[in-house]
């Protein structure tokens, strides 16, 4: 696993190696023991046909859990820096949270910005819940983080107070909702360009960016 | 999930403003988004909200027409091929005339992107926006 191929290629190495050899090699293990059954004469017991193989090795033994493993190779295989872990990572305080405003940029159509309702975190199928107003009207997008469909993912405007309940639900009832975003998203537009310009022409990078907006807030 | 009698909203300017789903055309379950559907209309705009002068005249249908529409927003959450999942806060539709044409001239409203997908491209432009 140490080269990374397309994820066909890695699974049938891992799987080659915890799948019992083939037939042919069955014959050239070594010690082929009998079955023998116990009789009353123990200097001539009863030897049958019966080839007796040691049981092949448990891939169980060799995996003990699959489904960890094959997510974490996944997630390395379509997070290679380890910028989308760490935007969601529990570990970093400068993590996205739930409450936060977030844009994701797809490969087609317009970046989708909103605010962040729920982090389904479950292995490389770890999604996240948007809820933005378009043209009056509430819309919700779940996005995989992991997909590469998603180009890019920014944190807009940070809650001032954590929220203290991981699923925002009831931000979608009248009295708490946030409404349509898109000044957040544009004032977030504004700075990042005062930035960028006292910069220079060179930080353009999408991670690079990211960073950029989240250290001037 | 469009089934019979959904009421649902009308964002373009044929002049209805609620209609009542009757039938679901081709499928045998539901409508999603894209889906063409058996419409009768349920109110019909007023003359404050379409237009100044020609309000009566501008209304293409009235109340008890039954026209096709096309579901363009569901509130059940649709998924993508991405894996990605769009979910609306109503559920809106367009009217259309037996042969496909849309019967409005603007749509009022975000639409679904699963009209590229089922071939209402003509919907998806007139649409201001779409999600």
């Amino acid at each position: 696993m140490a080269t990374e191929t397309t994820p066909s290629a890695t699974e049938t190495a891992a799987a080659a190696s915890s799948i019992p050899p083939p037939i042919s090699t069955l014959a050239a293990r070594k010690p082929t023991k009998f079955h023998v059954i116990p009789s009353r004469n123990p200097v001539k017991p009863i030897r049958t046909a019966f080839a007796v193989y040691a049981p092949p090795p448990s891939a169980r033994a060799v995996h003990p859990e699959p489904l960890v493993s094959y997510h974490a190779q996944q997630i390395r295989r379509l997070d290679r820096s380890g910028a989308r872990t760490n935007l969601f990572s529990k570990k970093n305080p400068d993590a996205a949270k739930p409450g936060d405003v977030l844009q994701v940029t797809t490969n087609r159509g317009e970046p989708f910005a909103g605010v962040c309702l729920s982090i389904k975190r479950a292995g490389v199928d770890t999604a996240i819940l948007l809820r933005n107003h378009l043209t009056k009207v509430g819309v919700e997008m779940w996005y995989k983080i992991y997909s590469p469909s998603v180009l890019g993912i920014e944190i807009i405007w940070r809650r001032p107070k954590r929220a203290r309940r991981a699923r925002l639900y009831y931000m979608r009832k009248p009295r708490h909702d946030m409404g349509n975003v898109e000044h957040l998203v544009e004032a977030w537009r504004r700075s990042r360009n005062v930035f960028s310009s006292n910069k220079g022409r060179g930080a353009q990078g999408k991670g690079k960016g990211g960073k950029g907006g989240k250290g001037s807030k | 999930m469009i089934q019979l009698k959904t009421m649902l909203n009308c964002i373009d300017n044929s002049g209805a403003a609620i209609v009542e789903c009757a039938l679901v055309v081709g499928r045998k379950r539901h409508a999603s988004i894209g889906d063409r559907f058996v419409a009768i209309v349920q109110k019909s705009r007023g003359a404050s909200d379409a237009g100044m002068g020609s309000a009566s005249a501008a209304n293409k249908v009235k109340r008890g027409d039954i026209r096709h529409a096309i579901v363009v927003r569901t509130r059940k959450q649709v998924q993508r091929p991405d894996g990605s999942v769009v979910k609306f806060d109503d559920n809106a539709c367009v009217l259309i005339s037996k042969s496909g044409d849309p019967i409005g001239s603007r749509v009022n409203g975000v639409v679904g992107a699963e009209l590229r997908r089922k071939k209402w491209s003509k919907i998806l432009s007139m649409a201001p926006a779409h999600a």
